[in-house]
């Protein structure tokens, strides 16, 4: 055994994320940490990782217990991530991102940069990655990025090596190359934790598995006596269908087009249209552009052709503000950098978009902004302890609701929600997919980008497909398989 | 080629040389080696301070105390001086040395440990130190004849017919040159600044660093104490006054980015020698007194634009073909 967790609980301000789990990873093999976002994957990766402390339990390291205080202490024992969200240094380069923090140093106490580039070369030779160690990091596609988390750990002579949803934003080419770098670590006595959403991957690759869900252990076991479905099951605890409630309205006519929209280097001939009460979903791996053309719909960047038409009248949007007066608004994926003001209250954020209609004369109308934001905060059941409390110290899930009352009090009739439940829990998350088939119920036309395939397939009518900055398709939802969207989304067909 | 074109240090350069070349046509008398090496003995002290400086800004911070340091630890040793003209100039210069750096480690822990924000803090010992100068003197100055002959002998030195300051500016470029290039410290500053969160998790102890920066910071402040009282043979409430944004501006100017972990030793020297000549040129070409910190503030604005537009971050691409 290499690492063995026992009994291992952790409370947040009283929010079980961890209760009594017990893990345990074989030495040379490859195993898959399974679970929904919220089932406390994440909390058990960072105790290993030395960044929280678990309230309670043992953690038993080559079959002696050990306490990991701190990040470093993590390190020395041989434990390294490769995490989702970039801990690399961007303005460093290869060769320094790999060593960094262990700098070889000459007998004279200066670093020895000629020692460590021929390493890093030798290194990524043996990975069989086609990088220079003299580039910057931020010159670095993610799949390279990758690799130099491979070989930073490598360095580190780690024997455990977590990755945390490597193939995320990958395309299959580059999904292949580091699934061949996975097993030769395996080869080289590496035992690797393995974090993803993708099943059939995990299915493929890994050797075991564990499920979580709501901070509980729901099953370890080999991957040969599980098959998907049992998979989907373990992680649901429900059957798959009834995660997103299904609306059944009438599609009208449509109410907003764009015709061949193009950005240099970001994306081109972008047309489709949006017809009033649909939810059309935005498909496609994480930097294929979706982002890119919603916020230049919105008028936060720049068009370089391509027109916009709304109820048949073409146009013109040149800042976000124009796009408001339309009632087309968007909700940002980053809503805490772009959507609110943590140190503003709940309703003073509610009614941030809407100043003009509630004062008189540039004078604000206390009584129309506390009218609009208790109505929204009704509507949207967003729970508050005093009504001036900050949004900051609110739950992920009120914060996201919070963004979306505001966007809502402009009375919008086109919403684009940019991933409008990442990182929030189960429970939200529904609260929002019911609330988006309300509004369409309403009469109102959502456009989502979502990177999430059981979301796209459960809440969209059709969805648009993309692939470096091109449209591969738009296909009607209840005929398109699941297949065919992955293999359109990684360039495939 | 076109990535040395495209490189921040080598515009700068190309900057200085065509400022140096108008000059020197508008006044002939201004490129004679002469006149350049006055230019560069001007500048010395600022290159010093603005490569101490940048330390600093690497990690995210900045440090407004520097120009009061300098001038409390040079009124400090100023007094000994005029009580104990005896002692030999070296230990003047340590003792200059070890006030400057215990006054950075004081913005240090008030920083680090303390958790005040660097702004706050540095604003607040801005004051504090040049309030002690007044203090300590009784808001009297220490004339050039109450220093020793000593005291002040070090500074005419010369080699190679550039002076003392200067190579000694040199010798301060070559130190921090291997810090931040060649030894651990000096990438953790830039790992510190580049992503503080992911430093952390290779186990870099923050508030060390911040110390630690705060004290190099310190101890080349309390070392120019000793060369600006020595240099211009007077010690007032008033040397150095404002010069910390002298020193900052030399910083941005040279490309150290006040978003931290971006910056080459170079380009900060670049950047105050950019600023050291502007300062010299201007009079030089006849323009008038009352012009002269107007156009020099719209030469460095513009200085930095021609830099930063050059250099402007690429956008991200997502489509290769186009």
């Amino acid at each position: 055994m290499k690492l063995e967790l026992k009994n291992i609980s952790k409370n947040f301000h009283g929010v079980k994320a961890l209760q009594n789990v017990d893990f345990q990873l074989q030495e040379n093999s490859i195993h898959a940490l399974l679970g929904e976002n919220g089932a406390g994957k994440s909390t058990l990766v960072k105790i290993l990782c030395g960044v929280y402390q678990p309230d309670s339990g043992i953690i038993n390291l080559n079959n002696k217990q050990q306490s990991i205080p701190d990040p470093s202490a993590s390190l020395s024992l041989g434990i390294s991530a490769i995490h989702q969200e970039s801990v690399m240094f961007d303005e460093l380069s290869v060769t320094e991102n790999v060593f960094i923090g262990n700098h070889i140093t000459k007998s004279n106490g200066l670093v020895d940069w000629g020692l460590m580039q021929d390493k890093t070369n030798q290194l990524l030779k043996d990975l069989e990655a086609n990088i220079e160690p003299n580039e910057k990091i931020k010159d670095l596609s993610i799949a390279q990025r990758h690799i130099v988390q491979i070989s930073r750990s490598l360095i580190h002579d780690a024997d455990i090596v977590i990755m945390d949803e490597p193939t995320a934003s990958l395309s299959q080419k580059e999904i292949n190359e580091l699934y061949t770098i996975i097993r030769n670590l395996k080869k080289q006595n590496k035992s690797i934790i393995f974090i993803s959403h993708k099943l059939d991957e995990v299915i493929e690759v890994c050797d075991e598995f564990t499920v979580l869900r709501d901070g509980e252990l729901i099953k370890s076991d080999t991957i040969q006596n599980t098959n998907k479905d049992q998979l989907i099951t373990y992680m649901a605890g429900r059957e798959v269908n009834q995660i997103f409630p299904k609306n059944n309205v009438t599609i009208e006519n449509e109410i907003f087009e764009v015709r061949n929209l193009f950005k240099k280097t970001q994306f081109k001939d972008i047309n489709f249209n949006l017809r009033k009460k649909e939810i059309l979903g935005f498909y496609g791996l994480v930097g294929s552009g979706r982002t890119e053309i919603m916020k230049s719909i919105f008028g936060i960047t720049k068009l370089d052709e391509g027109e916009i038409l709304f109820k048949d009248q073409k146009i013109l949007i040149r800042k976000p503000s124009d796009a408001i007066d339309q009632g087309i608004v968007y909700l940002s994926e980053e809503r805490q950098q772009l959507g609110m003001t943590g140190l503003m209250s709940v309703k003073d954020n509610i009614n941030m978009a809407v100043m003009d209609r509630n004062s008189n004369f540039y004078v604000m109308n206390k009584l129309k902004e506390i009218k609009n934001s208790s109505a929204m905060q009704e509507k949207l059941n967003i729970k508050v302890s005093y009504w001036s409390q900050l949004t900051q110290s609110l739950s992920g899930g009120n914060q996201q609701k919070t963004v979306i009352a505001k966007w809502l009090s402009t009375k919008p009739e086109v919403l684009i929600l940019d991933e409008p439940t990442k990182g929030i829990d189960v429970r939200s998350k529904s609260a929002v997919h019911e609330f988006m088939g309300e509004l369409v119920e309403e009469g109102m036309s959502i456009m989502m980008i979502s990177s999430e395939l059981p979301e796209i397939l459960g809440m969209c009518d059709r969805v648009v497909v993309m692939y470096k900055g091109l449209i591969k398709d738009i296909l009607n939802v209840k005929e398109a398989s699941s297949e065919q969207i992955v293999k359109l989304a990684s360039g495939e067909s | 080629m076109k990535k040395i074109l495209l490189n921040r240090d080598f515009i700068l350069f190309s900057i200085i040389l065509i400022i140096l070349i108008a000059v020197g046509f508008a006044n002939p008398l201004f490129i004679t080696p002469k006149s350049i090496s006055d230019v560069l003995t001007d500048t010395s002290i600022l290159i010093i301070l603005a490569l101490s400086q940048m330390i600093v800004i690497l990690i995210r911070a900045i440090d407004l105390s520097v120009a009061s340091n300098l001038a409390l630890s040079g009124m400090l040793i100023s007094l000994l001086s005029t009580v104990h003209p005896e002692l030999p100039v070296y230990y003047f210069i340590a003792l200059s040395c070890v006030i400057g750096t215990t006054l950075g480690v004081l913005n240090g822990i008030s920083i680090a440990i303390l958790k005040v924000p660097f702004i706050v803090t540095t604003l607040g010992t801005l004051s504090i130190y040049r309030g002690l100068i007044y203090f300590v003197s009784d808001g009297k100055q220490v004339y050039s004849n109450e220093f020793s002959e000593d005291f002040l002998a070090l500074i005419h030195f010369k080699f190679l017919s550039l002076s003392f300051l200067f190579w000694l500016a040199v010798v301060v470029f070559i130190i921090i040159y291997v810090l931040l290039n060649h030894t651990r410290f000096g990438r953790n500053l830039y790992s510190l600044g580049g992503n503080p969160d992911a430093a952390k998790y290779i186990g870099v102890n923050e508030n060390k660093y911040i110390i630690m920066a705060y004290s190099l910071s310190g101890f080349f402040a309390g070392l120019c104490g000793y060369l600006w009282v020595a240099r211009y043979s007077v010690a007032s409430t008033q040397i150095a006054i404002g010069f910390e944004l002298t020193v900052i501006s030399a910083c941005v100017v040279g490309g150290i980015s006040v978003m931290g972990g971006v910056g080459t030793v170079l380009g900060c020297v670049l950047g105050a020698l950019l600023i050291g000549l502007i300062r010299n040129a201007l009079p030089a070409v006849d323009i008038s007194q009352f012009w002269q910190l107007a156009i020099s503030g719209a030469i460095i604005l513009l200085a930095i634009i021609i830099n930063t537009k050059t250099e402007q971050r690429k956008e991200k691409t997502i489509m290769v073909e186009n």
